[in-house]
């Protein structure tokens, strides 16, 4: 079938066989690598992607059912080589990386947290350890990965301009699927 | 959260010992690096590997005629295909006594075919291979070929591997039994047990567990038809002993003709390792195909066939005083090595383990012996910390229920016991020389951080809530620097453990350090920069590491065992010296002084007292170009600033430390949850405190798996239960408690940097650790321990008063 996705904010259009999983579309089909593959389950996390600004797992969604969505992956989040995203630079920072290859999964669920942060109370720690059940990662015991993210939220609510905190630090749920 | 309260210490005003931000993290965390999986050469064709479905059975016959004929099918192989290759060695036998093994053509104990022909051992052991032009075209074929089995029984336990009657797995290993192996004294532990004041004994169960590093293994092969060079691209910890492995024992092709290369590896713990039949596969059906083979697992077969890890069952007993003097320890272990030998598995599972039972504590009678068996399951391997943490759970449980048994508080018992500062070197007596170590003050400050004396406030407290609140405390030491490589072969080590280094200085004063080591996440980039920056003074920004490509890299024996630091650092470091003794003769020439008059500081050479002043002064840039250009060069100075070393250490290194976990139970669930933890551990002098940091923290972590969570459960007819992440569970961020850590530093005599092992060593305690604070808070009720993994419905049936 014929399908079309805007992929890091390029159109993009190809056929695919209606039972071809997003991840295989962007790593095979497109050649973006950044997203990975860690369980054939759902489990691990290393394939979230952003769809339409949610954080989602690419290993779980068809191509087909995506279509017409806007994805943003790994490499969508910097140019090549370029400067860190607020999140991934606070990551950095910390140190919150070991062999990597948890890394761009966990960069696109905890942007969504982020992201969601900058008008609202920081989220806590327990909110952020929730935020990241999704994600699998076997290097760092997850405690660098959430100072960066308590980091990222600070800078980000620094940046952001005042605004009075109207969500609730509940709305900081679990991703997507 | 973690709170660090050591200082840092850095080593001589340098570089090293400080928390330097970590070159590789901006790439990872981009998404930029090249993982196996992203390996993508032209013209790559994809394989898939049919794992047997069943334990153990005979194959009577294997039809791959419909697969062949499928779309995008390139080639169907089976064992019959390969009968000019030889299987897989083993190369860690347990020393000193007599191992049976599936035999190998260099008269190596053998290990596995690369695919199995007349029978298969374990689910998943791989017996045919498809190439296809797409993954999807290569799995689907799988499904298409019919094998006909004729099954056998099962066994799937080593106690039951080795009882009368139990099915036998290899004609070679009579009664399954691969080596029955003993360290220690057994005459007189037995005498100091049968004449204790005080005996306990406890029956244990290491569980298996499955090591899960996230990014499941690959392997691509490349063979030039023109040059008749073959290159292995592989998720690997070691690419140069797996050439050697591949090359000369397995392949039979010559030792020059093999590349391998390492890209960056998603994670190993000790599982990388190892040699696996994809290895051979990919290269061979390259030749076979003249296109590169691309191979990469699925979880489901990580979880078939990549090595598993612990698996004892033992009875271990304890011989001490009233007054809390331990006399006498004794371990008998029955070790599961699965269906095959691994590459190093049987070593893993008895001098790694044994050699280390009596962990910290100072005991005039100490005895192991282990029974290696095999069963049909997947091979056992490496796990981080292998061997000293199976040994530190046997011992820091005994010690608490010593403690308990005598009435006396365990961190008391212990305290007692402790290897005196005044008696290192210390001989345990089991087979290992402790190089160094103040056992004492790491102990206090690991019991006074954890704010132990505040326990019993801690625990009414909890009770007014509902909870049951334990506190368990684990000390160790582990075996780290793998090593000396004549004491290795002792162990049964066939090949050396050494590890080397080479730096090149460039003509512009710009320096490419190599190393055989290669990184599975342990940011060896930066900190290996950090020591030859701080030997030659100079910059770490103008020193670049490589590693990982057999090509481009001086030999070396890979990562494992925490040795990188303490092995390829100081490699690092006695080669940086030879380059300065380099710049010191050049630099008296150029000076126009005698050698013994001229000073290596700060990144250049001076005459003696004239430091500050540039006539008498060549910086390390100036230095380069002169001896680049090499003119005026007397004959016994070689052009060219490039050394290497071979560094083998005089003896290992041990590393140690005490943790203390604190648990809280819900009488109403039974669920476990670590509510606060302490560590405090000892890698001697470290590199980089941020890299250690994070390693002890994602070790922790990941022994808390094992205690809490973590089991490779089969059933009895061989199936693999928690084949997937679905039925394995993994900690997540939710189970992480705080942490409280500190270190103390007690450098080894053994390396010119005075550094231990680190990488693993914090995954050594903490299964003992939360074990020991769950029997703490359930023994009023009688419990005197508790097998790992700790569930919530075990600890429910436990307050309800049922029986293990
Ligand atoms: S690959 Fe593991 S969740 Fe998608
Ligand atoms: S950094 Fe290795 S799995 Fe997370």
């Amino acid at each position: 079938m014929d399908l079309s996705l805007n992929v890091n904010g390029r159109p993009e259009q190809f056929s695919a066989q209606p039972n071809e999983l997003l991840v295989e579309r962007l790593r095979d089909g497109l050649g973006l690598t950044g997203t990975k593959v860690g369980c054939d389950t759902g489990q691990c996390g290393t394939c979230v992607v952003r769809l339409d600004g949610r954080s989602v797992k690419s290993c779980l969604i068809l191509t087909a059912a995506a279509a017409g969505s806007a994805v943003t992956t790994i490499e969508g989040v910097t140019t090549p080589g370029g400067e860190l995203s607020g999140l991934q630079e606070a990551l950095r920072q910390e140190h919150g990386t070991q062999c990597g290859f948890c890394t761009p999964g966990m960069v696109m669920a905890l942007g969504e947290l982020v992201d969601n942060t900058a008008d609202r109370e920081a989220p806590t720690e327990p909110e952020i350890r929730e935020w990241l059940t999704g994600n699998l990662c076997r290097c760092t015991g997850y405690h660098s990965v959430v100072r960066g993210v308590q980091r990222a939220c600070s800078a980000a609510r620094e940046d952001a301009p005042a605004q009075p905190a109207t969500a609730t630090a509940a709305a900081a749920s679990g991703q997507e699927g | 959260m973690t709170t660090v309260t050591g200082e840092t210490s850095p080593q001589g005003g340098g570089v090293l010992g400080r928390p330097l931000d970590i070159r590789e993290d901006p790439q990872l965390l981009r998404g930029e690096a090249t993982y196996v999986g992203d390996i993508d050469l032209p013209g790559t064709a994809h394989m898939a590997i049919l794992g047997s479905p069943v334990a153990h059975a005979k194959i009577l016959s294997i039809d791959t005629k419909a697969a062949e004929q499928l779309p995008g099918v390139l080639k169907v192989a089976t064992a019959a295909d390969f009968t000019d290759v030889m299987p897989l060695p083993c190369i860690w036998i347990p020393g000193g006594v007599e191992s049976h093994f599936p035999p190998h053509p260099y008269g190596l104990p053998g290990s596995r075919p690369v695919l199995s022909g007349d029978t298969v051992r374990h689910v998943g052991d791989p017996l045919a291979v498809v190439v296809a032009e797409t993954p999807r075209q290569a799995a689907a074929a799988l499904a298409a070929i019919s094998v006909e089995y004729e099954p056998l029984t099962a066994v799937t336990r080593a106690d039951e591997a080795l009882a009368e009657g139990a099915p036998q797995l290899h004609e070679a290993v009579p009664g399954n039994l691969n080596a029955y192996w003993t360290c220690g004294d057994k005459d007189r532990t037995d005498a100091a047990i049968a004449a204790a004041e005080v005996t306990v004994e406890l029956d244990l169960v290491n569980q298996r567990t499955i090591n899960s590093p996230i990014e499941p293994r690959g392997a691509v092969g490349d063979y030039n038809a023109a040059t008749g060079e073959y290159t292995l691209y592989a998720s690997t910890q070691g690419p140069h002993n797996h050439r050697f492995l591949l090359s000369a024992l397995v392949l039979g092709i010559p030792f020059n003709k093999l590349r391998v290369v390492a890209p960056t590896v998603g994670g190993s713990f000790g599982t990388k390792g190892y040699l696996y039949p994809d290895m051979p596969l990919v290269l061979l059906l390259s030749k076979a195909l003249g296109r590169p083979v691309k191979w990469v697992d699925t979880r489901t077969g990580l979880m078939n066939s990549t090595v598993q890890g612990r698996d004892h069952r033992q009875h271990v007993t304890l011989a001490g005083t009233r007054d809390g003097r331990i006399t006498a320890v004794r371990c008998t272990s029955y070790a599961n090595l699965g269906a095959y030998p691994s590459t190093i598995g049987p070593g893993v599972a008895t001098a790694l383990m044994g050699r280390s039972i009596s962990g910290m504590y100072d005991i005039d009678a100490a005895f192991c012996e282990v029974y290696a068996a095999f069963t049909n399951t997947v091979s056992l391997g490496a796990q981080r910390g292998s061997g000293r943490a199976e040994a530190a759970f046997l011992m820091e449980r005994l010690v608490d229920r010593y403690a308990s048994e005598i009435g006396m508080d365990p961190a008391a018992v212990r305290r007692k016991n402790l290897v005196p500062k005044e008696k290192f070197p210390y001989d345990n007596g089991l087979g290992w020389t402790y190089d160094s170590g103040d056992y004492q003050l790491n102990f206090d400050r690991a019991i006074e951080l954890s704010g132990y004396a505040d326990m019993p406030a801690r625990k009414t407290e909890a009770r007014a809530r509902g909870k049951r609140l334990g506190v368990g405390i684990a000390s160790y030491v582990a075996i780290c620097g793998v090593g000396p490589s004549t004491r290795m072969s002792k162990e049964g080590m066939l090949g050396g453990t050494w590890e080397s280094a080479n730096i090149r200085v460039h003509p512009t004063g710009e320096v490419t350090v190599t190393v055989g080591s290669a990184s599975t996440g342990q940011s060896h980039g930066t900190v290996f920069a950090q020591v030859a920056a701080d030997e030659l003074g100079i910059d770490p920004a103008q020193v670049q590491v490589y590693e990982g490509d057999t090509l481009k890299a001086p030999y070396g024996q890979g990562t494992y065992g925490s040795r990188s630091y303490s092995m390829a650092a100081p490699a690092i470091a006695l080669t940086a010296r030879k380059i300065k003794s380099k710049l010191v003769k050049a630099g008296a020439v150029f000076l126009g002084v005698p050698e013994d008059k001229v000073v290596y500081a700060d990144g250049k050479v001076f005459v003696e007292g004239h430091e500050d002043d540039t006539e008498n002064t060549k910086t390390f840039a100036e230095l380069a170009m002169a001896l680049w250009y090499g003119w005026g060069l007397p004959p016994e100075i070689e052009p060219a600033l490039d050394e290497t070393t071979h560094f083998d250490p005089p003896d290992f290194n041990y590393p140690f430390g005490t943790h203390v976990a604190v648990v809280e139970i819900d009488e109403l669930t039974g669920e476990t949850e670590v509510v606060a933890y302490t560590a405090v551990d000892d890698a001697g002098n470290i590199g980089n405190p941020k890299i250690v940091l994070g390693q002890i923290e994602g070790s922790i972590v990941h022994g808390l798996g094992q205690a809490l969570m973590e089991h490779a459960e089969y059933a009895p007819d061989g199936q693999l239960v928690s084949r997937d992440l679905g039925h394995y569970a993994l900690p997540r961020a939710i189970d992480a408690p705080f942490f409280t850590l500190d270190k103390t530093v007690t450098p080894s005599p053994h390396n010119p940097l005075g550094a231990k092992g680190a990488g693993e060593i914090a995954t050594v305690p903490p299964a003992a650790a939360v074990v020991n604070a769950v029997v703490d808070a359930l023994s009023d009720l009688g419990v005197r321990h508790i097998d790992m993994p700790v569930t919530p419905e075990k600890v429910w049936r436990r307050l309800r008063g049922e029986a293990q």
